[in-house]
């Protein structure tokens, strides 16, 4: 399999997240979506690193996948935290900071 | 199969062929309906399909490791993470579509051009026949060499498997940023356990509404 077909479907992969982080409101949904747009990138660094043959791209997969496991779990404790203040998950509501 | 793949495509169809065409149907299909569908709790099943079409795409890139690393973390804990959530708080039936047309339209135009413009700079020599994996094309010349070499030869480097090809990487050049991210993953840890846990009295916005200034205990909570 020619290496461009896997950039081609990452990057389309990573096209239709950040389509989803711009039409969606839900803030679940929105991490969802970012979710996806981490593992697009994940997928271009497997493939270089096979393509250069190189153990780099695959560690930068490994580091990616922990900081994304981080961040799920604060981004999602202050998913919560938001819910509870606010009683509702649609980010397009006036935030506290805009007062 | 193989003759469709041989006559659209212009190369021979290995298994990898065969499993890259499948996957990436089910990538895509499912990161269109992660956006597409209104129950969040879909949403996040179909989250799941697109994260074990990935590790089957590091299956045919040659990278084992990561993909039962993505099956574990990906797979078990984040969506496990993602769904103890939705039914916590009891959002699985809110639909927050952007209904404003404007910004519908922009957002359809701008991942056009995005993925227009990716097309544009893989199309074409990275997708060519010259450009195969796994064929042995010999030593990586120039830094624009858009052939693809394989892991094989760096496997017989360094004599291991995908997990020590890996390992012996992550534990020698950079064993720093491993450090850091234990220390990262407990930062997140703890943060999540102050960030999650419950105040005695519930503070709301509201109660900010009434005096400009925030009480001592409230911003000390904040």
């Amino acid at each position: 399999m020619p290496i461009g077909y896997y950039f081609i479907l990452s990057g389309l992969l990573f096209t239709v997240g950040l389509f989803g982080v711009m039409i969606r409101r839900n803030a679940i949904v929105l991490f969802m979506c970012v979710e996806l747009m981490l593992n697009a990138v994940n997928l271009t660094l497997a493939a270089a690193a096979r393509m250069w043959m190189g153990p780099d791209g695959q560690v930068f997969v490994f580091f990616v996948i922990v900081v994304a496991a981080a961040e799920v779990v604060v981004g999602l404790a202050l998913i919560v935290n938001l819910y509870f203040r606010r009683g509702t998950l649609d980010i397009d509501v006036p935030s506290l900071l805009r007062r | 199969m193989a003759v469709l793949i041989q006559g659209v495509l212009g190369f021979s169809a290995t298994p990898e062929t065969v499993l890259f065409i499948v996957t990436a149907v089910l990538a895509l299909g499912s990161a269109l309906a992660v956006v597409m569908l209104r129950n969040v709790v879909h949403a996040a099943l179909m989250l799941v399909v697109n994260l074990l079409a990935i590790a089957g795409l590091f299956l045919g890139l040659q990278s084992p490791f990561l993909s039962i690393i993505q099956v574990l973390v990906y797979g078990g804990a984040i969506m496990v993470l993602f769904l103890f959530v939705i039914m916590l708080l009891g959002v699985d039936r809110d639909d927050l579509l952007v209904t404003d047309t404007t910004t519908r339209v922009l957002a359809l135009a701008g991942a056009a051009v995005l993925s227009g413009a990716i097309l544009f700079t893989f199309v074409g020599p990275y997708t060519s026949a010259a450009s195969l994996c796994g064929t042995d094309a010999g030593a990586p010349t120039e830094i624009s060499d858009v052939r693809c070499y394989g892991l094989d030869r760096a496997y017989d480097r360094t004599d291991g498997s995908g997990a020590a090809f890996l390992g012996g990487a992550l534990f020698s050049r950079y064993t720093y940023p491993f450090e850091l991210s234990a220390v990262l993953l407990t930062v997140a840890t703890i943060g999540a356990v102050l960030l999650a846990r419950r105040r005695d009295r519930e503070t709301s916005d509201d109660d900010l509404d009434d005096s400009t200034t925030v009480p001592a205990d409230d911003a000390r909570e904040l």
